[in-house]
């Protein structure tokens, strides 16, 4: 059965549109879905789609020419279907006294949002200056900044003896080249709306610092074995790719399961005791950082946490991590170790109970079986919640974490 | 909650270029894979005419605009005559209209607006003129406009004079008026300035009156995350 194609009404205020160009020819078949033509009214220009399949048997509006809205342009109908008993012109939409005057109609999309605009603050200064035709070419000439100058006219108004001070003051000045014509702002910065990450960041770390009582242990843990063992797994199996991070991975993992309270969160009268052990490792991006999860991290050996790992970091730093793969950890890792940091002291992750900040593996003097030696050292910090967890029980799990950390066989198992 | 929407200003490119990087991104729009954006770019000399351009608008001679090394393009839109140039900012809202009322003249309302707000943040005082879309100060135009829309994602967008050689838009009948005075936010202001002190004004106008929350992302973002294939980036020139 055959079918009208009216013109569309693309806006509230719309009466009529021209026909820019038919994109279909008269005798084209036609899918629903396709673009018949483009119409425009005012300064838009809109692709108008068929609704129905068929065959576009006759254009009545040409090119050029104007429709009121819900006129027939054309009909879609079957080939050889018989169309010559059409179609009455739909009635216009709207009755013509119900035109709108376009300035009367200043809504954004926004409705009925505030229509004042509030003045970003670098703009209170170089608001208008009120300045005499004269006096405005004077300045211009002598390079002289009007937003100095006090006006003696009518409302502060800048006239031409208003310069005579600024003139006087600096005769031997020559006009200033074009730059220092701008009135000075507040000096040159770049602003920025905060982007949603950064936004989250200062979200939960004020929330954080402010709201957890934070206290800090730190200790320096000797990776020599560490650094040899890394060698040893790397040399023997190359497409592995454990790094230090994993290794810490996987002792955290380890001393967790050990010292459960250190894996608890303080969630108002109760303290939650994760029988999981999800480890976040924050992962820098370029506008702030996101942390990754190792789900069930003290099950997972050194091979599937450095793989894991890996694509994790990947997907983060190409902004496609799930929520569901940064959100819920128990414990966070945090490490700078590979920017020289030596040590440093992290914010706690709410609502984990702990996050280890981890140093530089630097090669420095130390006392090595009553000897001194070089050794490769690295320095943790520990952030704990003192709401669940309390000195010696941090400092248990440090002691843990050192001794697998000296003793890295212990990880390979 | 307002809506995430991103802003990437792409610094001097032609006007060819970007016009190809409109057709991609809203197909990408249309899909859903990335979010409202608006472009901010600056072209070199151009004179674009739209459908409804009458060749005598244009003024100057094909050797003569050869000479002055001013490109011209026949496109796909509406509209008249339209001169881009350096000192203009050229805005290329992508958005998705379904959610902004799907209503078309609300949208060149909103546009309007957005210019508005951004020269009153300078102390300038910019109007709409019945029927003639675009914003005006004092009669004369500073801003222009002229939208496409497919499928509901807008592309082409506006172009704010800041501070362009006016001269140029003497070699062309603008907006198909004939003595149609133009002007520009330093003739306005009477004092130099530069686009890069008016974008963020124009970036924070146009989340407000949208709603959106904006973010500014570099270049290489659409590349990163529109799908864009590196070699269709837009390379440094």
């Amino acid at each position: 059965m055959a079918s009208n194609v009216v013109m569309p009404k693309l806006s509230d205020t719309m009466e009529s549109g021209v026909i820019l160009k038919w994109v279909k020819k008269e005798g084209d078949a036609v899918e629903a879905g396709d673009i018949l033509a483009e119409v425009s009214t005012d300064k838009a220009d809109m692709e108008m789609e068929a609704y129905v399949s068929g065959v576009l048997r006759k254009i009545l509006i040409p090119e050029g020419k104007t429709a009121k809205v819900g006129e027939v342009l054309a009909i879609i109908g079957e080939e050889g279907e018989e169309i010559s008993a059409p179609l009455a012109i739909a009635p216009p939409a709207e009755p013509p006294q119900a035109r709108k005057e376009p300035a009367k109609a200043p809504q954004g999309a926004a409705g009925a949002r505030k229509e004042v605009v509030e003045s970003p603050q670098q703009e209170a200064e170089v608001g208008p200056i009120k300045a005499s035709p004269l006096a405005r070419k004077i300045a211009a000439e002598k390079g002289i900044d009007l937003s100095r100058i006090q006006g003696s006219g009518p409302g502060g108004r800048i006239i031409e003896k208003d310069l005579e001070g600024a003139l006087a003051a600096k005769p031997a000045a020559k006009a200033p080249p074009a730059v220092a014509q701008v009135p000075a702002g507040p000096g040159e910065y770049r602003e920025e709306d905060m982007s949603l990450m950064r936004k989250t960041i200062a979200r939960r770390m004020t929330e954080s610092k402010t709201t957890v009582p934070h206290f800090y242990l730190a200790m320096e843990i000797d990776m020599e074995a560490a650094v040899h063992i890394r060698k040893s797994l790397n040399d023997l199996h190359p497409e592995a790719k454990v790094s230090f991070n994993d290794l810490i991975v996987r002792a955290v993992a380890l001393a967790l399961r050990k010292h459960p309270r250190v894996n608890a969160s303080f969630r108002g009268e109760k303290i939650r005791w994760n029988e999981a052990i999800d480890v976040g490792v924050a992962v820098a991006l370029e506008d702030g950082l996101i942390t990754p999860i190792i789900r069930r991290c003290d099950t997972k050996n050194l091979t599937e946490i450095a793989t894991e790992m890996q694509s994790l970091a990947e997907k983060a730093r190409r902004k496609r991590l799930r929520p569901e793969e940064y959100q819920g950890g128990t414990f966070t890792i945090s490490n700078l170790g590979m920017y020289g940091v030596e040590n440093f002291s992290a914010i706690i992750n709410p609502p984990e109970g702990a996050v280890l900040a981890v140093g530089a593996i630097l090669q420095k003097p130390a006392v090595w079986e009553g000897e001194v030696v070089a050794r490769h050292r690295m320095k943790v910090t520990l952030s704990c919640d003192h709401r669940v967890v309390d000195g010696a029980s941090g400092a248990l799990f440090l002691q843990e974490l050192k001794k697998l950390l000296e003793n890295p066989v212990s990880l390979l198992l | 909650m307002h809506r995430e929407a991103v802003r990437v200003d792409l610094g001097l490119r032609d006007y060819e270029e970007v016009l190809d990087l409109q057709e991609r991104l809203v197909r990408e729009r249309f899909a859903g894979s990335i979010p409202d954006l608006l472009l901010t770019v600056e072209h070199p000399h151009t004179y674009t005419l739209g459908r409804a351009a009458k060749e005598e608008d244009l003024l100057l001679s094909p050797q003569e605009l050869d000479r002055r090394g001013i490109r011209t393009f026949h496109i796909a839109r509406g509209g008249q005559l339209t001169y881009h140039g350096p000192g203009q900012i050229v805005g290329y809202p992508i958005l998705d209209l379904r959610e902004f009322g799907q209503d078309v003249h609300r949208y060149l309302r909103a546009l309007e607006d957005v210019l508005i707000r951004t020269v009153g943040s300078f102390g300038i005082k910019g109007e709409r003129i019945a029927g003639r879309t675009g914003v005006w100060v004092g009669g004369a135009k500073i801003a222009a406009i002229g939208v496409g829309i497919r499928r509901w994602i807008t592309f082409h967008g506006f172009a704010l004079n800041v501070a362009p050689d006016l001269s140029y838009f003497h070699g062309i009948i603008p907006c198909g008026i004939a003595g149609c005075p133009v002007t520009s936010m330093s003739l306005a202001l009477g004092r130099p300035i530069g686009s890069a002190e008016v974008l963020p004004v124009l970036g924070r106008c146009f989340a407000d009156t949208f709603g959106m929350e904006m973010r500014i992302e570099p270049n290489d973002w659409l590349c990163r995350f529109a799908g864009i294939p590196e070699e269709a980036s837009l390379a440094a020139r």
